[in-house]
């Protein structure tokens, strides 16, 4: 029969929120804007999340890059970026080393990426980000050509004029044929196309369709005798084993002293996606700051309501003690109410979050995906019922104290 | 008839700032099963005070209370509740009826501590708004009713339970002489149906219901009824 007392508290704790329904509801205000910071928070962060989780993953898998630079700074000093920036080149020579020596990874290629502008008659496509890599590279990201093929080992012995497009550019050059055999311009420079890339969609709002592969051999012709550090992308189904191994064989190549720090950076998709939620639980421990604090001044604001609440109804307290209530009965019942009225704030709260954070999706054009992550749902919910018995329980236990003589003579 | 109610040099002081107020000084009461007492005296005599004591509302600061051959002074908090709840319906002069709930839920209201079903609460409350003759006024809320019809619900929540006791606090208090009438027939009638029923009150008419009349004065029990 204990479950039909507790179904009788919660009518009772609904008749008496309805009956101060405006009350009730301002009472009710801070937890919900402490719930729905919580639920926007929680459901943007895990939108970005999954969004840069998948963009992420588009870099390749298991793909790590050798660069002379880390892709994330983190906290470092004038003096170690002066270090950074002393390093050495990172050159063909070492694609070949790792090639030879490298036992835990099966593909390696180098990676000279530059900006440029190609043409095609009249028709003209921006900033493409041109490639230079070699035949291996298309395994590494695990992309394949839609038509055509790709570089060749002997592409690259011949340094030939083959360019392999990417979605974009076939878009604005090729708008009605078949690109293959055709030929496109870059820098006055004639090439042959020999493919077209499957399509892969956005980066964070940028586009990776906007790309050409050509042999790096025939990219030296574009980077002149100004020599830069190239990237080396390497496919490795053990991802620690493979930097392992390539810190051995590139240290060593690179002469660097045992007592001296690694003269180049491993970077990947994984350590970017780390780096990246390293940043939003920052956002995210700030914004739980302030929910928190929003949920104490509304835990605070039902604790007075509960109290001005017993002290309104000091009579019925009487009254029920006088027909046999016991002081844990009066109790529950006071304290049901205000968990009822947190968690209406919490559903509130949650609706609000939830539709706050469809719009953003909606603004940011899909680029921040709709999601809500069930557990910040109980975890909101949570939140609320702690907070009703936390501050419920004070005028709760005021109420259970009071003597029934005393509350039956209050007036 | 058995001894249902034995009350032996009850004393009762109240604190009153700096200083203390006897309420009771030495109280002796028998009151057997099934009997019609009036309890009588002049404002201040310790009326109340004994009503909430024989009530199990409060208990004394000294001497022996036993109800049923138990002993009250010696009860906790919740062993006082559970006497309430058994053995004790309360009538007050106000009504005292929840405001936001129709008449027949005020009537269930005892029920819910005893752990009764929701659907049986509903149906006994019914039964006993009948029984009061209110069986038309069941869905009313207390301030869709007259005075009369409220003391009616709030003798049918007094009997809820079926206690053994029915307080009556000024029953009539609040209501003309017909509407008085009219509850105290009703209370004469629980006494003939073997409840044993307690009126306190400071009116000649409304005591004279009573079979046995205590009177109350300064405290103490002036002679025997």
């Amino acid at each position: 029969m204990f479950r039909g007392f507790l179904i009788e508290i919660l009518r009772s704790a609904i008749e008496s929120i309805k009956a101060n329904k405006l009350r009730s509801l301002l009472t009710t205000l801070g937890i919900v804007i402490g719930v729905m910071t919580v639920i926007g928070v929680m459901s943007v962060i895990s939108g970005l999340k999954k969004n840069v989780a998948t963009s992420f993953s588009q870099l390749g898998a298991n793909v790590l890059y050798v660069d002379k630079y880390p892709w994330f700074s983190g906290h470092r000093s004038r003096e170690e970026w002066n270090k950074i920036r002393k390093r050495d080149n990172l050159e063909i020579k070492e694609v070949q080393a790792l090639k030879e020596y490298g036992t835990s990874f099966k593909y390696v290629s180098p990676l000279i990426q530059r900006r440029l502008n190609m043409e095609r008659g009249e028709k003209e496509a921006p900033e493409v980000e041109i490639h230079g890599t070699s035949e291996d590279f298309a395994r590494i990201i695990n992309q394949d050509v839609n038509l055509g093929r790709f570089l060749s080992k002997d592409d690259i012995i011949y340094k030939r004029h083959v360019c392999i497009l990417g979605h974009d550019v076939v878009n604005t050059l090729f708008p009605e044929e078949n690109p293959i055999g055709n030929k496109v311009k870059i820098q006055g420079r004639q090439f042959n196309v020999i493919g077209i890339l499957e399509e892969r969609g956005e980066m964070m709002g940028h586009s990776m369709d906007n790309i050409a592969i050509i042999p790096f051999t025939t990219m030296a012709e574009f980077t002149g005798r100004r020599r830069r550090s190239i990237t080396i992308a390497i496919y490795a189904e053990n991802e620690e084993e493979a930097r392992e191994e390539i810190r051995w064989i590139l240290r060593s190549t690179r002469n660097v002293k045992p007592e001296e720090e690694d003269d180049f950076s491993i970077n990947s998709s994984e350590a970017m996606i780390q780096q990246f939620n390293q940043l939003t639980k920052t956002i995210f421990l700030i914004s739980i700051a302030i929910a928190a604090i929003s949920l104490v001044v509304g835990g605070i604001g039902i604790m007075n309501i509960m109290l001005v609440s017993v002290s309104e109804r000091t009579r019925e307290i009487g009254v029920r003690k006088a027909i046999g209530a016991k002081s844990s009965e009066i109790l529950g019942q006071f304290l049901m109410e205000s968990v009822v009225i947190c968690l209406v704030g919490g559903f509130l709260g949650i609706f609000l979050g939830a539709t706050l954070t469809k719009l953003i999706s909606i603004m940011s054009n899909g680029n921040l995906p709709f999601h809500i992550p069930i557990w910040s749902i109980f975890l909101g919910f949570g939140f609320c019922c702690s907070i009703g018995v936390f501050f419920g329980y004070y005028p709760a236990r005021k109420a259970s104290k009071l003597s029934p003589v005393e509350a039956l003579r209050y007036e | 008839m058995s001894e249902l109610i034995k009350m032996k040099d009850v004393t009762k002081v109240y604190p009153l700032g700096e200083t203390e107020v006897q309420a009771l000084r030495g109280v002796d009461i028998s009151i057997k099963k099934g009997e019609f007492i009036s309890i009588i005296g002049p404002s201040g005599s310790g009326k109340s005070t004994l009503m909430h004591i024989i009530g199990c509302l409060d208990v004394a600061t000294a001497g022996s209370y036993s109800l049923q051959g138990k002993d009250v002074n010696k009860m906790n908090e919740n062993q006082l509740a559970d006497i309430r709840k058994e053995f004790i319906g309360f009538v007050f002069q106000d009504f005292y009826l929840l405001p936001d709930v129709p008449a027949w839920y005020n009537v269930s209201l005892p029920m819910i501590y005893n752990r009764v079903a929701p659907r049986e609460r509903k149906e006994k409350a019914i039964s006993i708004l009948e029984n009061v003759g209110l069986g038309d006024r069941v869905n009313h809320l207390p301030n869709q009713l007259s005075g009369g019809e409220r003391q009616r619900v709030a003798i049918a929540r007094a009997l809820a339970n079926e206690p053994e006791i029915i307080i009556a606090d000024e029953p009539t208090g609040n209501l003309d002489s017909v509407r008085g009438e009219e509850i105290l027939k009703i209370l004469s009638d629980l006494y003939e149906k073997g409840k044993t029923i307690i009126i306190v009150s400071h009116e000649k008419y409304v005591a004279e219901q009573g079979k046995r009349k205590i009177y109350l004065k300064d405290g103490r029990v002036d002679g025997k009824g």
